[in-house]
């Protein structure tokens, strides 16, 4: 009995569907948000505690001191997370406009943005004096750097997905799911930059 | 990874896709979790490099379990079908109709339960079934509990076990009532009661199921790998101390807590946008406010517990030192983490269980809701206010002194929006027409349990009387009455409620009043008995006894082995009510919220036409003259 | 609706499901203050310090607070299923009201709700002050505690620094307790005198009391530590100062 309408959830206008869809990423994204903020309270915490005086351990008979990282390398992720940004709003305002060129460019340079981003944040990891058990400070280092790279797994499967589509011509039709990476992408740069932040007090 | 082997599989023709997915289901899963697990371990066990650098806690045993276990879970999902959607966007081969209606459960009969099945009913029916189950392994081993205490001495289980058994029959317990009204009724009711097709994301509601489905290995293979010696809350230094079993409870969190949160934002996003036309805030039945109220809720404190456990999983798997002061961790961030999480997610336990009592009052007094307001303020006042009390599980840890006080008074102001809940439950009752049923009494049982359970909350939130009870079984029988006393027995009278809508037959009467009844005195002997010992000064979680306490303990045994006998005869009920029950009318209970509006069996897409609203469904009673 | 319900009806408490609410409210309350507040010092034991008969005290004053609204809420809800009670398959007819709201009990509910709830912050916050304020003006004795699976080791500080695993403390003086642990968490209970604290490792937390009663006393492990948890257990030994001199003098160190 159902069947003559079962048709009535694709007459749904794709605003809708884009909307319900919107608002269920900014939830997950809450999640993420709280998420992200612990780590934050991780970082802060156990530096303002500094137990046993380990937050940076002082060079002892076996290891030599701890010292932080340079902090410009954590920025300069979230300026290439940035860059991504901004290349996907780029491809958005094609898409918006009923440009598939800008669209698909802005989608290719958003994907190699996230890249790059994710290849230097791995380079970065593997650069460091220390490794996750000297100390505090290098764990909560490993746990920002991780959490960075995790968020641009995700970001380089988005961008590769919102690539593809748009290039085989998916989103000529109705394009909220360019809006909503879009979301995704402004929280990545977010989130990144609040791993930059925490990393600049040693 | 193994998803690589589905791309050419449902990048092919037509047909052999759909096939794809017709051969996927729980077997499907199990096996390629199964093949993932030892893969994974296999080659973990080859090529990790041997554990040289002398860190404090690492051990390669731990790695060699966690990469065996996300094996299993990349595997068990994959093999699920949870990849195909993710992959088939990537690829931008969206689902087509006849793919999307066969995800939906579509004329598959019995088959739809073992599925990655996307219908909310079904997604309803297969938490029901999962939450019992849940419920069954955790009151065994409550059962163990008890016996094992019955007399001073215990010991009948060695001490390890015992730890064990206290550490598995919480955190079974803690999972089985978070999802116990959410999972069964916020899916399978909810959407039907505010006139929706389905769930806003009905493919993030099959994840959602499945995803507690694979965190139920994980966790009960601790039992064979040492055990969980550290309680549900796995507090550290000692969880770094325990065996490769609390790899096994990490996992499982990390996986629950991802469920959980899927699960809030589908939920809380189908009640903000799939309303029926008509059906305003003012519209909505309370139901809905504390289903959402709980699942938003955790949305944001359940992140909070699983960073707590990637973080201890990664001091106990990589030798990081987030807790171990021998490294600048401190353990007090373990605490806060997880309390944190740990107290709204009693909130997120019992607003729901309170919400269903009072979309159920006005039913059975014949009378509207009193004080619609009141009881949105009151869910309200108890969400915000829950974030904000963590810290008085942290009295006596030493943690901040100074935060005693401020901690004191935003615990005690809960009691106020609490308070609102009582009065709303109570001025529904006050001059109804009182009609006598199991969800009924389940209303009087939870006034009165949670009445004990609440005030007794109100000496432990007071600082120096819980310097002389925290960490005593004071606790633990406060808090059971609080989650069992009034969260489960609020669920129970909700199944008995909603069992006609989601089984087509009536519940048992004769065997529902009986396990009540036996449940309810049961219950009440075995936490005061509890209650007494703890007074008296018996620590919790201590699988031994001194002979001063054997009297309090007996009696608590002979209490639980009451609430057990109820609860089998509980479980009978339901099975020989869903087989072999009254048929059921579609309106049994004469109620006007929208879900009664549907026969049994609910059609796939719940409504041929969608309803309008346009009253609350409270209009019970006639005004007087 | 509210005004349908203040103007055409006889005055609340004229009616007679509300002198049967009010009657059983007052003898449940009785009955609920008197047995809890029994019972509950009769579990609690006799103090053995101020905090054990100030927190015995505050559990008796705060069941008697407690008493009329638990008392309300069981008289209330005995009172409806003592009214119009339905049994059967097929629902009642319809109350006879459709109130759904009452915003002079709503204000009230709340109104006094706050006010007991406040009152259980203010005597909570005075208590702890007392407590705290006590314990930085006394001159007390210190003592060191380690926590260790699965037993105690105290130090003597004043006294020299002798150790000992057993607890003695001089009757009807200060003693402040600094306490850690060497590897899990533990959490330093003794029980008559309602004093508790965490052993953590990394950091010394404190915890003080006065000992007022010569006896012996429980010491246990509150915070779940492992296989032994259940067995970290030690007598506390109160004692007079002179036996207390003698005793700290036999463990090599001096009075």
């Amino acid at each position: 009995m159902s069947v003559d309408h079962a048709h009535t959830a694709h007459h749904e206008h794709p605003d809708a569907v884009g909307s319900r869809n919107r608002l269920g990423v900014v939830l997950i994204l809450v999640a993420d948000i709280a998420f992200a903020l612990s780590v934050l309270f991780v970082y802060f915490y156990l530096r303002q505690q500094n137990v046993n005086g380990l937050w940076l351990p002082k060079a002892s008979d076996t290891a030599a001191a701890t010292t932080p990282v340079a902090v410009a390398g954590a920025w300069y992720v979230t300026i290439i997370a940035a860059l991504g940004l901004v290349t996907h709003r780029y491809a958005l305002l094609g898409a918006r406009a009923k440009n598939q060129t800008q669209l698909k460019l802005g989608s290719l340079l958003a994907l190699v943005a996230s890249v790059v981003a994710l290849a230097y944040q791995v380079i970065l990891m593997n650069g460091t004096s220390f490794t996750i058990t000297m100390g505090a400070y290098a764990s909560c280092y490993f746990l920002i750097a991780g959490l960075n790279v995790m968020h641009l797994l995700f970001t380089v499967f988005i961008a590769l997905g919102n690539w593809n589509r748009s290039r085989l011509g998916i989103y000529v039709a109705d394009h909220w799911h360019v809006d909503i990476v879009n979301v995704w992408w402004i929280w990545m740069t977010v989130s990144s930059l609040f791993g930059a932040f925490a990393l600049s007090f040693k | 990874m193994t998803t690589v082997t589905n791309r050419p599989a449902s990048a092919g023709p037509s047909a052999p896709k759909k096939a794809l997915i017709e051969r996927l289901s729980i077997i499907t899963g199990l096996l390629l979790g199964i093949v993932g697990a030892v893969l994974a371990w296999y080659l973990a066990r080859t090529f990790l490099p041997v554990n040289t650098d002398g860190s404090y806690i690492k051990t390669r045993m731990d790695q060699e379990v966690f990469i065996a276990m996300i094996g299993w879970f990349v595997g068990f999902m994959t093999g699920i079908g949870a990849l195909i959607g993710p992959f088939r966007w990537l690829l931008g081969k969206d689902l087509t109709h006849d793919e999307t209606l066969f995800y939906a459960g579509k004329d598959q009969g019995v088959k739809r339960y073992f599925r990655y099945t996307t219908d909310h009913k079904v997604v309803g029916i297969q938490y029901l079934v999962i939450t019992m189950v849940i419920f069954f392994v955790g009151g065994v081993l409550a059962m163990l509990i008890r016996t094992n205490l019955g007399h001073a001495g215990g010991n009948w289980l060695q001490p390890q076990t015992y730890n064990t058994v206290v550490g598995l029959h919480g955190i079974t317990m803690v999972v089985g009532a978070i999802i116990m009204i959410t999972g069964p009724f916020g899916n399978f009711i909810m959407p039907i009661m505010i006139g929706a097709r389905d769930m806003a994301f009905p493919r993030l509601n099959a994840l959602s199921f499945w995803l507690v489905v694979a965190a139920v290995p994980p966790l009960l293979s601790s039992i064979w790998l040492g055990g969980i010696p550290t309680g549900w809350s796995a507090y550290n230094p000692l969880e770094n101390q325990a065996p490769p079993g609390m790899d096994g409870f990490i996992m499982a969190i990390c996986i629950f807590a991802i469920s959980t949160m899927v699960a809030g934002a589908n939920i809380t996003a189908t009640a903000v946008k799939m309303r029926a036309k008509g059906m305003t805030w003012n519209r909505t039945p309370i139901f809905i406010y504390g289903v959402v109220a709980s699942v938003a809720l955790a949305l944001p404190v359940f992140p909070v517990f699983f960073l707590s456990q990637v973080l201890s999983g990664l001091d106990r798997a990589t030798g990081s030192t987030f807790f171990d002061v021998r490294g600048g961790g401190s353990p007090w961030l373990y605490e806060n983490l997880f309390w944190i999480m740990g107290h709204p997610e009693v909130y997120v336990i019992l607003i729901p269980a309170l919400a269903a009592l009072m979309e159920m009052a006005p039913v059975f007094t014949r009378r509207p809701l009193f004080s619609f307001n009141l009881a949105i303020m009151g869910i309200a006042g108890i969400s915000g206010l829950s974030v904000l009390v963590w810290a008085h599980h942290l009295y006596v840890s030493g943690w901040a002194p100074l935060l005693n006080g401020p901690f004191m008074l935003t615990t005690e102001l809960i009691s106020i929006p609490t308070g609102m809940l009582f009065l709303v439950l109570i001025g529904t009752l006050w001059r109804g027409r009182v009609w006598i049923t199991l969800p009924t009494a389940a209303i009087y049982a939870v006034l009165f349990n949670f009445t004990i359970g609440g005030i007794t909350g109100i000496y432990l939130s007071d600082v120096s009387a819980d310097a002389a009870l925290h960490g005593s079984i004071f606790v633990t029988a406060h808090f059971h009455y609080t989650l069992m006393g009034a969260g489960l027995t609020s669920a129970i009278g909700a199944l008995v409620y909603w069992f006609p809508k989601m089984t087509g037959r009536m519940f048992d009467k004769k065997l529902g009043w009986t396990a009540f009844w036996i449940t309810q005195v049961g219950f009440n002997i075995a936490f005061m008995g509890m209650f007494m010992v703890g007074l008296a000064g018996q620590p919790r979680r201590v699988g031994a006894i001194s002979a001063f306490y054997d009297k309090g303990n007996s009696i608590t045994t002979m209490g639980a082995y009451i609430i057990m006998t109820g609860m089998l005869v509980l479980l009978h009920g339901v099975v020989v009510s869903w087989v072999w029950g009254t048929k059921a009318t579609q309106n049994p209970w004469f109620a006007k919220s929208l879900e009664w509006s549907v026969a049994y069996p609910v059609p796939l897409e719940n409504f041929d036409v969608l309803p309008v609203v346009t009253e609350d469904a409270y209009g019970y009673g006639k005004a007087q003259s | 609706m509210s005004e349908l319900e203040t103007t055409q009806r006889p005055s609340w408490w004229k009616r007679s499901d509300a002198k049967k609410a009010i009657f059983l409210w007052v003898i449940f309350t009785a009955i609920i203050g008197y047995t809890a507040s029994i019972i509950q010092s009769r579990a609690m034991g006799s103090p053995a310090s101020e905090n054990m008969s100030n927190t015995i005290n505050m559990v008796k004053i705060f069941t008697w607070a407690a008493a009329p609204v638990a008392g309300l809420v069981a008289a209330l809800t005995i009172t409806t299923l003592l009214g119009q009670r339905h049994f059967g398959d097929n629902p009642p007819p319809e109350a006879e009201h459709e109130i759904r709201n009452s915003p002079r009990v709503a204000a009230t509910w709340v109104v006094v709700s706050t006010l007991l709830c406040l009152f259980a912050v203010i005597y909570g916050m005075v208590l702890v002050q007392a407590d705290e304020n006590k314990l930085r003006t006394a001159n007390p004795i210190n003592i060191d505690v380690t926590g260790q699976q699965w037993v105690w080791n105290f130090k003597y500080v004043d006294n020299g620094g002798a150790q000992s695993a057993d607890l003695y403390l001089p009757v009807n003086k200060p003693v402040l307790f600094h306490v850690t642990s060497t590897d899990v968490m533990h959490s330093f209970w003794i029980v008559q005198m309602g004093i508790k604290v965490d052993a953590n490792p990394g950091y010394v937390t404190e915890t003080g009391t006065t000992p007022n009663k010569i006896g012996v006393y429980d010491l246990r492990c509150a915070e779940l530590c492992g296989l032994y948890h259940a067995y970290m257990q030690k007598k506390v030994h109160v004692v007079s100062q002179a036996d207390y001199d003698a005793w700290v003098q036999n463990q090599g160190g001096n009075a």
